[in-house]
């Protein structure tokens, strides 16, 4: 059985944000538009984060693409009441849209803020459904969704999540963690390698590479 | 000409049954699971394919895969056979879908009702819409005033270039305007006047060292965008044990310079004197490749030429001008800092230093950039591995003579409307923005007629406003826009295109690789809605028209173009598709979607350095005998019209002089700084939801346009974060936008992007955000017609 994970190379990537846009083409993910986008309702379900710290001219950023970590401990599977959120034995923590009742208790309980919440219809206007992946479902108002490694793809036999065959970098890698001769399991295992919020022991499947030598 | 079969003609046209004749490249071997009797049947009833084409977001032109479901697309992938793309591509393609299906598309030819802007079309049938164009020109034609009609061509990529032009040439006018000058003109002129270039230039990353850019967005906007950010990635961590040096010289703290590895924040517009100042230091500390210099250049000592007359060669002139602590003054950037950048790019080779639009559209860009590429002469990293690559041109079949009637040469033969190439703009290929004046002034001439391909001059011209008074004047407009964008919902006649994702185009992208690709655009879908190839309209109406316009476009669609066009590169024997029929190579390119030839040989110099003097020119012989000959004599006169400030052998040598600026800088103390972001698709993706919902990563905002500031001096003026402010120009113009607090701002330098302020353009982009270039005063460089995007400067105040 593989144990999936991700390996993102900071050092790589330029926040040009292709990842973002290709799962949301991938996985039928709506846009929110301006109104619900200001409310912070807009659904990334791979998001890149951004932060900028300094004084001019003494400025540095950090460009991180969060998707969901897949976690080898996950919180929010130990809060979802009405076991809508499992986990896979292969690692992967997915969502049976169809239990689950939209309280929120695992997005509250995710402490890396990749999930999230359906405020609205989805909006698809005038034949804009057209473009809509056949290979993933749509999801109702009122249920919380997130990434879930391309999960269709993966049983499919396709190993690559659309953010990272979409990245031109090259910044992203997939694979399976068990496996010693695999990419990201040499990877995980280098010197630039961590996870974010270690020390809440989630033991996240996603692994970034520090920028730097 | 090879004649193609009757199957590969129905190909290129997109006829016949949706994946019968079009060409698919399954790229994903699957493995499917074991599917019911009744799942089998649907899955085979279901058609379920990638298609291969050409992305048209930009004119890198990334080769591309769509998934196509029934006739509908939804996937867009990288086609891995396209070496710009390389099977990646960036989010700009993703939000292609939304193009396709963009709710608000024009549906069908519409003429307008009632007055301009006003917003009332009735639908009108595609024979009825091209007889009115060309009963229009015909009558100019007969009334000799075929030179008043004016073709504006934005993003007009492949063979639509050179049917444009040759239509203007067979019909008789000498207006074929291209938007290079709002763009980056001078950085290709500049090219041309040292390496007899005009061009942009490959790079061959793969084996730089160490990049010194002035202000080039390398990652985020500079074209091939892909290419670009696929080497970033490459240099970074593709070599064990080099992971190459890249310095940032730029006003603000950007995305590239967050990648770089050193962020250099200089004053804006003065490039030269830092280029000049890491070229004293290469020069004192004589760590130049002297053998470079001494077989490949041309005016790096004082030279005699055949009358005798000493001139002041570059030596001379950096040696005398740009110490470090004098540069230090101008530019902001301390002496030990260039001192050490010197130091460094000196002893990293392969090391490169690039500019483009940043540095170059200023009253002294042309200079900026050729100091900037003096640095690589200096180095020797010109044609060299990891070092600037010259560009080859695919092999196209040349298009057959034309055999202009009277009408069309004495119509060729009048001045141009936007003079380029006169004194007033003497080394320039077009000015689009002297166009409105133009019109307003009826000077050289009035103009009757205004046809709009892939631009949007109502949005994309400076002092916008008065555009809009332009567009008043003009008696006929018409416009192929597959939108009703800014400049087509003011026109008369609209004949929409297909959008790129439904139509065959060729694409050759822009350098980057340094070597000929060209892409075959094919269509994924059928089209949507009653649009048509504006290659096939034009073709129609020259048919119509009659006589030797006519004659002079022998093909019956745009396919055929493209197909007697590429017969070249069949022809030529070049490149990784070599067959023994024409037949056979449009099939295998069909396939592919790209034909490559990747090869380049270094040490080429009569094709690289195409100068008077076949070597480099530091001083510029090309520049000293255009301004000779245009001067008549009169050098001082002239050099006064075209506001170069230096006199004598410095004109011809890359050199410093103050950027002209419109506005006191008392009243008006900061410099307005408008770039472009990777989500921006020149100004084309404002109606795409997805590219509007991730647009400022770096200031955390979307669906609107913001105004980026210095912390300090937004506290210092009473400015919080997300305040409505005005930003005002010297044109009178002024503007509201949200201030967004950015530690990455000088304080004299405000930036608003581009790409939202449309008054039209769909429900998503129309009246979001702001439009710079209303507050952007039409400032020309004279030499180079090069519009100055930075030289306004702006007040602000809390609104």
């Amino acid at each position: 059985m593989a144990r999936w994970a991700m390996v993102i190379d900071l050092d790589k990537c330029i926040g040009c944000q292709s990842c973002t846009a290709a799962c949301r083409a991938e996985n039928n993910v709506p846009f929110a538009g301006p109104e619900q986008s200001e409310l912070g309702r807009a659904a990334f379900w791979n998001e890149v984060l951004f932060e900028i710290r300094g004084e001019y001219p003494h400025v540095e950023a950090r460009i991180i693409p969060r998707p969901c970590f897949h976690c080898e401990n996950p919180p929010c599977v130990k809060v979802c009441p009405v076991g809508a959120t499992y986990q896979r034995e292969d690692g992967l923590v997915l969502q049976r849209y169809e239990r689950c009742i939209g309280c929120r208790y695992c997005t509250v309980a995710c402490p890396y803020g990749v999930r999230y919440f359906q405020w609205f219809e989805a909006e698809w206007p005038e034949g804009m459904d057209r473009y809509q992946n056949p290979d993933v479902p749509l999801r109702p108002k009122g249920i919380v969704d997130k990434c879930t490694f391309c999960v269709h793809r993966l049983d499919e036999g396709l190993p690559i999540p659309a953010c990272n065959q979409a990245c031109p970098t090259g910044a992203r890698y997939f694979g399976d963690l068990d496996d010693p001769t695999s990419e990201v399991s040499e990877l995980a295992r280098g010197p630039r390698a961590m996870q974010l919020l270690e020390h809440l022991g989630t033991d996240p499947h996603c692994f970034y590479l520090e920028e730097g030598a | 000409m090879a004649k193609l079969s009757r199957r590969a003609f129905l190909t290129l046209t997109g006829a016949g049954a949706l994946g019968a004749g079009l060409q698919s490249l399954d790229a994903k071997p699957r493995l499917l699971r074991a599917l019911t009797p009744e799942e089998q049947v649907a899955a085979q009833e279901r058609e379920d394919t990638w298609r291969v084409t050409i992305c048209q977001q930009c004119q890198a032109g990334c080769g591309i895969l769509v998934r196509v479901v029934d006739g509908r697309a939804v996937k867009i992938d990288g086609n891995p056979l396209h070496p710009i793309s390389s099977g990646k591509i960036c989010p700009k393609a993703q939000a292609g879908l939304q193009v396709l299906y963009d709710p608000d598309r024009i549906k069908g030819p519409m003429r307008r009702v009632g007055a301009r802007g006003e917003g009332r079309w009735e639908q009108v049938s595609w024979e009825q819409a091209i007889d009115e164009v060309v009963g229009k020109l015909g009558e100019l034609r007969s009334e000799g005033q075929s030179h008043s009609v004016v073709f504006l061509a934005g993003r007009v990529l492949g063979q639509m270039q050179g049917l444009l032009k040759r239509f203007c040439d067979a019909y008789g006018t000498p207006n074929y305007v291209t938007h290079n000058s709002l763009s980056a003109s001078a950085t290709e002129i500049a090219h041309w006047l040292t390496q007899g270039q005009r061009q942009f230039y490959g790079y061959d990353w793969e084996n730089t060292s160490y990049l010194l850019s002035f202000g080039v967005s390398v990652v985020e906007a500079w074209r091939p965008t892909v290419r670009n950010a696929a080497a970033y990635g490459f240099m970074r961590r593709g070599r064990p044990g080099d992971r190459f040096r890249m310095v940032q010289v730029e006003p603000r703290f950007s995305i590239t310079a967050i990648k770089a590895d050193e962020w250099v924040p200089i004053r804006p517009g003065t490039d030269a004197a830092l280029a000049l100042g890491i070229a004293y230091v290469l020069i004192t500390e004589q760590l130049y490749d002297d053998d470079f210099l001494s077989e490949h250049a041309f005016g790096f000592e004082d030279w005699t030429d055949d009358d005798g007359t000493l001139h002041m060669g570059f030596r001379t002139l950096v040696l005398r001008d740009y110490p470090p602590n004098q540069v230090e003054a101008i530019t902001g950037v301390p002496a030990e800092t260039i001192v050490r950048l010197a130091r460094e790019f000196a002893s990293s080779a392969p090391a490169v230093a690039v500019g483009d639009r940043g540095i170059s559209m200023w009253s002294n860009g042309v200079y900026n950039q050729m100091a900037v590429d003096a640095l690589n002469a200096l180095v020797g990293s010109i044609d060299t591995p990891g070092g600037v690559l010259t560009d080859r041109a695919a092999p196209f079949f040349p298009w057959p003579q034309l055999a202009p009637d009277t009408v069309a040469e004495e119509g060729r033969a009048q001045a141009r409307a936007d003079f380029a190439g006169t004194r007033q703009y003497p080394l320039a290929d077009e000015v689009y923005q002297q166009l409105p004046k133009s019109i307003i002034d009826d000077v050289p001439y009035p103009v009757n007629a205004l046809f709009l391909y892939y631009t949007n001059p109502l949005f994309s011209t400076p002092q916008v406003r008065d555009v809009y008074q332009a567009f008043e004047k003009l008696p006929f407009i018409v416009s192929f826009s597959p939108f009703l964008d800014d400049s087509s919902s003011y026109a008369d006649l609209i004949l929409p295109d297909h959008t790129y994702l439904e139509r065959l185009h060729d694409v050759s992208p822009p350098p980057g690789l340094g070597y000929p690709v060209v892409g075959l655009g094919q269509p994924v879908v059928a089209p949507l809605y009653d649009t048509m190839h504006t290659g096939d309209v034009l073709l129609q109406i020259a048919h119509r028209l009659g006589e030797t316009v006519s004659q002079s476009f022998p093909w019956a669609s745009f396919a055929e173009v493209v197909q007697y066009r590429v017969g070249g590169l069949w022809r030529s024997e070049t490149g990784d598709i070599t067959t023994t029929e024409y037949e056979f190579f449009w099939e295998e390119f069909s396939r592919r979607g790209v034909w490559v030839d990747a090869s380049y040989r270094f040490g080429d110099w009569d094709r690289v350095m195409a100068t008077p003097s076949g070597r480099f020119e530091f001083y510029s012989q090309t520049l000293r005998d255009e301004l000779t000959r245009l001067s008549d004599g009169e050098l001082d006169g002239l050099l006064n019209e075209l506001r170069i400030e230096v006199r004598g052998d410095e004109v011809y040598l890359p050199h410093y002089e103050p950027a002209g600026q419109m506005g006191d800088d008392q009243e008006f103390p900061f410099f307005l700084n408008t770039y472009k972001l990777m989500a921006h698709a020149e100004g084309r993706g404002a109606n795409l939801p997805h590219l509007q919902e991730m647009l400022g990563l770096h200031v955390h905002r979307q669906w609107e346009s913001w105004l980026e500031i210095n912390p300090g001096v937004a506290r210092y003026l009473g400015i919080a974060e997300g305040d409505w402010v005005w930003v005002e120009s010297p044109i009178g113009e002024r503007l509201k936008v949200r201030a967004a607090l950015y530690p990455g701002a000088r304080p004299d330098v405000l930036c608003i992007p581009f790409e939202l302020g449309h008054r039209a353009y769909g429900r998503w982009a129309k009246d979001r955000g702001v439009n710079p270039n209303w507050l952007i005063a039409n400032q020309t460089t004279p030499l180079t017609g090069s519009w100055e995007p930075f030289a306004t400067r702006v007040k602000i105040y809390k609104a």
